[in-house]
Parts: structure tokens; sequence; C-alpha cells
């Protein structure tokens, strides 16, 4: 198995985790619910967006 | 406009009942055209379309205002933009009027772009590996990842590809309001050994894998399934009316012997299929070339979860072994729309209407994607066919 991925398992729609990102930026002093479901939907675009190369 | 919607109703009422199995009013017609087809009937070169985005939404539109009777499109005319493919230093693509004639056909170069030893990282994180290691490899822009052509290059991919789908869409929805059109998919997605086999292994790649790696070929395949069903009810923006449009590659014969098949292929491909059922969506199982040995496996399949169609499968075979269950369309051979003429179509098209279409759930169209060397009139005399002989 490799060891040269950064994260391991990733499910679909996800580039970089809202838990991992949440965790940077510490406490978070408004609607984190908000926060995390717009990073979510970007997230889900980048996916797209690196996966159209493969499934085109 | 009332008389548009109200034809777009009734064409979206056609489809979906052949789709379940029902006897619509007469036998819908969907055809997918290539991008070529569209830019010859329109009178541009395939270079202004693939280079020009505007053009190749209005080539579509030019199209319908042009052949009377099409009932569905499955877009705008080209999939590629060919301006966002330099953005990025494609290398597996050659366009017209770039490395080609105006009006040849782009070119894949199909390579290795994965190699054997890359299976580990991929399984490991997919989405990571094709982000950080298969980007840079396909895409010259992005050689040296972290330099300003790099960033560039990836920023301009990004944008080009958002404005890319926004036009796309828009595009979609003025075919709907001018003239009464409906999709004929929504969403695209593949049989996970066809995402391996297409852009990542290459053919020749793949088949080394069966025999030399086989164990880590079927874990990364087991790894797309759900990247695979979320891909495609992505692309389908959650739709589930319409088909997710599935063309299917490698799985057909005689690329592998039948149990290579069914260890390898088929596992991986039912589950994505039951997979987007279990969320609604139908898939246009649209096998090109010849599926025949297979039939009474995808028979496995839940009733209605796919429109299999027909490209040089025996039909008899397929109406014989899949008609009651699934939704058939076809097989109207692409060699007769190019080299036949219009009363052997209108025979063809009468044949297979009285053969297959008799209880309903079944969809004209041709065999597989219609090139530019198909003859427009024989386009016409297809459409008069199905209004003449398909009625319920």
């Amino acid at each position: 198995m490799s060891n040269s991925m950064t994260f391991k398992n990733l499910p679909p729609a996800v580039c970089l985790p809202w838990d991992v990102k949440a965790k940077e930026l510490g406490e978070i002093k408004g609607d984190a619910d908000l926060i995390k479901k717009e990073w979510e939907t970007l997230d889900m675009f980048g996916y797209i967006y690196i996966w159209y190369w493969v499934q085109r | 406009m009332a008389d548009v919607a109200k034809l777009a109703e009734e064409r979206k009422k056609r489809y979906l009942a052949a789709m379940n199995l029902e006897k619509p009013d007469r036998v819908p017609i969907r055809l997918n055209f290539s991008g070529e087809f569209i830019s010859k009937v329109a009178g541009y070169t395939f270079q202004e379309t693939y280079y020009d985005w505007n053009k190749n939404i209005d080539a579509t539109r030019r199209m319908l205002a042009k052949i009377d009777g099409l009932e569905m499109v499955m877009g705008g005319a080209n999939l590629w933009w060919a301006t966002l493919h330099d953005a990025v230093g494609a290398r597996y693509l050659k366009f017209a009027g770039r490395d080609l004639d105006e009006n040849t056909m782009f070119q894949y170069v199909e390579d290795a772009y994965m190699l054997p030893e890359d299976y580990d990282d991929f399984i490991e994180n997919p989405t990571e590996w094709v982000a950080t290691k298969f980007l840079p490899r396909i895409h010259a822009e992005l050689d040296e990842p972290g330099t300003y052509r790099a960033t560039v290059g990836l920023i301009k991919g990004a944008y080009g590809l958002a404005n890319q789908l926004a036009a796309g869409g828009q595009g979609m929805a003025s075919y709907q309001q001018e003239f009464g059109v409906v999709p004929s998919v929504t969403g695209v997605s593949k049989a996970p050994f066809d995402t391996l086999a297409d852009t990542l292994r290459g053919l020749s790649g793949i088949m080394m894998d069966l025999y030399r790696c086989p164990d880590k070929l079927k874990k990364a395949m087991e790894v797309l399934v759900p990247h695979n069903i979320f891909y495609g009810m992505a692309t389908a923006q959650g739709d589930t009316e319409y088909p997710l449009f599935m063309p299917l590659h490698r799985g057909a014969y005689p690329f592998m012997k039948m149990d290579q098949w069914v260890e390898f292929y088929w596992p991986t491909l039912k589950a994505v299929i039951e997979g987007l059922w279990a969320a609604g969506k139908r898939t246009l199982f649209y096998a090109e070339n010849i599926w025949t040995p297979y039939l009474e496996k995808i028979a496995e399949l839940p009733d209605k979860s796919i429109v299999f169609h027909v490209d040089q499968t025996d039909m008899d075979k397929a109406y014989k072994v899949l008609g009651g269950r699934f939704c058939l369309s076809g097989n109207v051979p692409n060699s007769l729309l190019a080299f036949g003429k219009p009363e052997e179509v209108k025979d063809y098209v009468k044949g297979l209407l009285d053969k297959y279409a008799r209880d309903g759930g079944f969809v004209i169209d041709a065999g597989a994607v219609i090139l530019d060397d198909a003859k427009e009139e024989n386009i016409v005399a297809l459409i008069e066919a199905v209004h003449q002989y398909g009625v319920y």
C-alpha cells in the first residue's frame, strides 16, 4: 500500500474534508453550519473539475 | 410559445412512456448527433464549432431550424471546447484547425497515462492521485506544478469548464424554448473498467493488467464505483426523469473473453447502474458495437433500470432476452445513414418498428453516434418513416 497520498479513501464530492479545514480555522464565531455547507458545495465543484478530465 | 411548450411536453411524455415500457402515441425519435454532423448541417467548419463556443451552441439551433421533426438533443454540438484544452495544454487531443484540417474530426491520442505502478496511490485516494499525478502528466501547461504557467493553466482550466457548462445549460434551455425539444439524457458516467481503460491505462495497458495485476485492477474498479455513481448524479444535477448517458466501450465483444467480462467488466458496471437506480436514475446503456454474448448477464439488472441501446448487437436476441423488462433503442445502421438511399432507410425503419416496437418500450435511434458522413436526406427519411409507421 502506498503512503504518498495526503488523504486516504476520500469519498466522492470531497477534495479537502471540512473536518480538516475546520481544525485549521479554529474557533468559528458565527454560523459554523453555513460555512461548512458552502465549503462543501465549492469543494464538490472542485471535485467535479478534477474528475472531468478522467470521465470525459 | 405556448405551442412550443406543448410540443416539448408531448415529446417528454412520449419519451418517458417508452422508457417505462408503455405505448406512447408513437415511437419517440432520439437521434444522437455528433458535433461534426451538426456543424456540417449548420454550415460551420469543424474548427469554428470546436473553437467558438457561441457557434457551437448556434450550430444545434441551426440544425433544429433546418430539420423538421427532431424531438431531442444531447446539448450543444461538440463535446469539446478546444480552447479549454489549449489552456491546459492537453496532450491527448488533436483538433481541427490546429493540428488537423479545419474539417477533420478531433483525434484522441490514447496512451497509458496512468502506469501500473500508480495503482496503489490511485486505490488509496483516486481524487488526489488524479489532481496531483494525472493532470500534470496529460497537460503540458501543468508540467511544473507551482510555477506561474502551471498555476495560470489550472485557473484557466477551471474557469473555462465553468463557462462551458453554463453556456451549454443556457443553450439547452433555449433549444427547448425555441423548438420544443427535450434532453435525450442528463448526466454522464462510465463503467469503472472504461474509466480506467479510456483515459487512464489505455486499451493495451488494461489488457496487460488483466493478466499482470488483476487484483489491483479489481480493487481500483471497486474504488471507482461510488465515484462513478456520484459523478453521474452530479452531472445530471440531480435529475431523475431523463436517463443518464453511459457510453460503453471496452466491454464490447470481443475485447474480452466471456469469463473475463464476467469477472472484470460486469460486477462494477452492475454496481454503478444499481447505485444510480437506487437514487432513481435510469441509465442509457449505450452499448456500442456488439454485446450479444452478454445479454443474459445484463438481464440481471432491475426491471426498467436501463434503456438498452442496440448498435450491432443481435436485435432479435436483445428483444427476446431484454424486451418487456427494459426499453430498447436503436438500431438504424450508421452505414445505412451514410451510404444508403432514403427509401432504404425507410424500409429498415419500418422493419424495426414492425418487429420490435409493436408492444411499446422502443425508441428509434441510429446504432451509434451519427457522424458527418450521414446524409441529411436519410435523417429526414428516418423521421418520416417513424411518423408513417410508428404511430400506435
